[in-house]
């Protein structure tokens, strides 16, 4: 674990709160699994986009989802905050998928609830039609938070995390619009962890970004592992290398293979994954 | 190899030129029929813009004459004793209407049978006839100054025909006819002399009215009710103030000179700030637009504020909630309304919506509603119901358009974040399509003031403006709009003439703002496509 954290960008108290949660909710190993993935099916009305997927996803880790486009990572991803409920016709026909031992597909699930525990990058930056500050806060805001100390509080930590605060903290006021591309994809991870969320879901995060701003961001996965369970697709596999401890390898809708990032690259297993990371095919 | 390239390109251009029209390839023939259907349609509006403006210069010429008469014949003189009398019937209308509050008054809260009430009104009544009766002095010289200025004003129009007359025969080369004709030109001084003279007849009539107002004022009875005295110390206030005024009067007559021009600016002032549209009018003719103006934008008014939340609230539900299913049956519908002619909206209007609200305001627990009860059927709510109707499609379409612009990322990102569907709504799609949305209502109203079958239909036609004084109870008042006086008057004015141009100017006026609005529109539509990026 090189960990290359700027000591000034991430503050003491975050850590304890983020630790927190973790003891009281359950026995020791479920501290290890996070994320618990129960062979699951998932449909696309009648296409089928996952067959039979289990995997276990490990607390404060970094997991990446590689694959050839098509193949179902981001569709798993998205099931994890539930974003695939907005797609009409979508469906878990099989299986579950639980979070510290509570099935989040259960009716009596609170989505919002879900959401605010586990946040999602976008691959296309998204930054609200907003200011910087209002962009920041407006998860907060949406819990009804708006003591005006605290939320200056959280904007600072929050692009401090996100290792976007040197660059914006004189032009908090102007539109999110207005940053570049990398600069808008950080500010979208200072949003989601603005919510102080278990989970950071990133749908290929980099692959509009150029190679500065995509080692920035590949930096600031690294400084935030200490403190968030990430997950992250990503159709480049040396950023997988790079950042990630536990790596999946999917095809066709099918988990392939799912081990330690070193073995996936190194040995694998799988002939089809060597083939894939290899770079014959995909 | 050299000698075989140019042979196969000659081959090739003479395939591609082989077909000609009027000396045109079909290329050429492509671009002049499209460029030509793009050039008609500016062509045609340039003509219209032109044709307004033609038929339409020419009215402040002839209302400066229109007004320079009204000076000369002795009305303007005559009309301010008018103005004084008809202000004593305005008061005289007040009184009427503290009597039906006195009514009530004894009917519904004391309980009296009607002759009861009749007998206790007995005193007031006999105050209200007396007070009538103090401008008797003032009435009967006005009515004599009304026929000699009426007078005077007839011989200026004969006199004016006979010129006409006289220049038609000379264009027509009949110069013997022409000379026939017998001009003999008016002396105003000469005429107005009689009118002038009773200037010492009014000083005397106008004391002697004072006289007898404040005689009667004196013992003014006194009412039965606290509101009701309120009323009648305010009516003792009008009349004050009214008596005040009466140096000025006699000030302005001792004044007044006919010779004085009329400045150039008054014939534009007195129509965009006129506050009488009055033809065929036996005394004078006034173009003033301002009832009109405020006729059109009450309406449109009403009409937007029954609109907007409609429009804007169905495009947000088919756009942000509905289900595909209802998608496909809502949409359709809304959009067919503006398929619904408007001269089948405005019987509507008339047949059953103006019948329907009117009933709707006379039932007694709504009284609470401002203007409820109200009598006239047609009127500015019933005429704003129906325009609603009317802009609801556009603002809709337009909307839900905006709200579709809105990228599907804002929306991931903010349920992403735990934002519920609502909060999503009113914190991030409506504020990202904010201007589209602006602009939707914006052409919504540009339809909506555009429109006129409906208001012609619905709005109750009276030529004034309503009375603000009345608070949100002026929406049950009928009006007249621009669009509603063109359709109406153009068919039956006399081409040419005053009345004729005056209504190509309300036309031109109504282009202008139209096209206000339009280009208000289109601008804040491409700052907001900027904003999106």
């Amino acid at each position: 674990m090189d960990t290359l954290a700027p000591a000034p960008t991430l503050r003491p108290p975050s850590a304890p709160a983020a630790a927190s949660s973790a003891p009281g909710s359950g026995p020791a190993p479920a501290a290890e699994t996070l994320i618990e993935i129960d062979h699951v099916d998932f449909f696309y009305g009648a296409v089928q986009a996952l067959h039979d997927i289990s995997l276990s996803i490990q607390d404060k880790k970094v997991t990446a989802f590689i694959g050839p486009s098509g193949c179902g990572k981001s569709t798993l991803l998205r099931c994890f905050n539930r974003m695939n409920d907005l797609i009409d016709g979508t469906r878990i026909a099989k299986g579950s998928i639980k979070i510290r031992g509570i099935d989040i597909h259960r009716p009596d699930v609170d989505v919002i609830e879900l959401r605010k525990r586990v946040g999602m990058v976008f691959q296309k930056s998204n930054p609200f039609p907003k200011s910087i500050y209002e962009n920041i806060t407006y998860g907060l805001k949406l819990q009804g938070v708006s003591n005006k100390a605290r939320l200056d509080e959280v904007v600072e930590k929050s692009l401090r995390g996100a290792a976007l605060w040197e660059e914006v903290k004189d032009r908090l006021h102007t539109s999110g619009l207005g940053l570049s591309g990398g600069q808008q994809q950080r500010l979208c991870i200072a949003r989601a962890i603005a919510v102080e969320p278990e989970i950071i879901l990133m749908d290929e995060p980099c692959s509009a970004l150029d190679p500065v701003a995509t080692a920035k961001v590949e930096e600031l996965i690294q400084t935030l592992r200490t403190r968030f369970t990430i997950v992250i697709v990503t159709h480049n596999m040396q950023q997988a290398a790079r950042c990630s401890d536990k790596t999946a390898f999917f095809y066709m809708g099918k988990l392939i293979e799912y081990a330690d990032t070193r073995n996936i690259f190194m040995n694998p297993a799988n002939p089809q994954t060597e083939a894939y990371v290899s770079g014959r095919f995909g | 190899m050299a000698s075989s390239a140019p042979a196969d390109d000659t081959h090739f251009i003479a395939y591609k030129g082989s077909f000609r029209l009027f000396g045109l390839t079909l290329d050429d023939c492509i671009r002049v029929f499209f460029g030509g259907n793009a050039v008609v349609s500016i062509i045609v509006l340039a003509l219209i813009t032109y044709f307004l403006f033609r038929e339409g210069s020419g009215f402040f010429g002839q209302n400066r004459d229109n007004l320079t008469v009204y000076r000369h014949a002795g009305l303007e003189y005559v009309d301010f004793i008018r103005t004084q009398q008809d202000d004593h019937a305005a008061l005289t209308r007040y009184l009427s209407d503290l009597r039906v509050r006195q009514f009530t008054h004894y009917t519904m809260e004391k309980g009296l049978s009607l002759a009861q009430a009749n007998a206790a009104l007995a005193s007031f009544d006999d105050f209200a006839g007396q007070y009538g009766d103090t401008v008797e002095p003032i009435r009967t010289l006005v009515s004599d100054l009304t026929e000699q200025a009426t007078a005077i004003k007839e011989k200026f129009t004969v006199m004016e025909d006979k010129k006409v007359e006289r220049t038609q025969l000379l264009a027509a080369g009949k110069e013997a006819e022409a000379a026939a004709v017998r001009i003999v030109p008016i002396d105003f001084v000469v005429e107005l002399k009689p009118i002038l003279g009773t200037l010492p007849a009014y000083r005397e009539a106008s004391a002697e009215f004072a006289k007898r107002l404040t005689a009667v004022l004196a013992d003014a009875p006194a009412m039965p009710a606290r509101e009701l005295q309120t009323r009648m110390e305010r009516f003792q206030q009008l009349n004050a103030e009214y008596m005040a005024g009466f140096p000025a009067v006699t000030r302005n007559l001792e004044t007044w000179d006919y010779n004085k021009p009329v400045p150039v600016t008054q014939a534009f002032s007195s129509f965009l700030f006129g506050r009488q549209w009055l033809t065929a009018s036996f005394w004078q003719d006034w173009y003033g637009v301002i009832p009109l103006v405020v006729g059109s934008i009450m309406v449109s008014l009403v009409a937007l504020i029954i609109a907007v939340p409609l429009g804007v609230g169905s495009a947000i539900y088919i756009n942000q909630i509905a289900t595909p299913l209802e998608q496909k049956f809502i949409k359709p519908c809304i959009e067919f309304i503006s398929a619904i002619p408007s001269v089948v909206l405005g019987f509507f209007g008339i047949a059953v919506l103006g019948q329907a609200l009117r009933a709707l305001s006379q039932v007694s627990w709504l009284s609470w509603v401002p203007g409820f009860p109200y009598s006239e059927r047609l009127n500015i709510l019933t005429a704003g119901c129906l325009l609603a109707l009317i802009a609801v499609p556009t603002i809709f379409t337009l909307a839900e358009d905006a709200l579709n612009n809105v990228p599907r990322a804002f929306k991931e990102a903010s349920f992403a974040l735990g934002a519920t569907r609502l909060q999503t709504i009113i914190r991030i799609i409506v504020p990202a399509s904010l201007s589209g949305i602006i602009s939707a209502v914006l052409l919504g109203l540009g339809r909506v003031i555009g429109e006129t079958m409906v208001v012609l239909l619905c709005a109750g036609n009276r030529i004034a403006i309503p009375d603000f004084t009345a608070g949100l109870a002026v929406i049950t008042q009928p009006v007249h709009t621009m669009t509603g006086i063109i359709a109406q008057e153009m068919g039956e004015v006399v081409h040419g003439s005053i009345h004729y141009r005056a209504l190509f100017v309300v036309g031109m006026l109504l282009f202008f703002l139209s096209l206000a609005i339009n280009y208000a529109a289109q601008r804040i539509v491409r700052r907001y496509r900027i904003s999106i990026g």
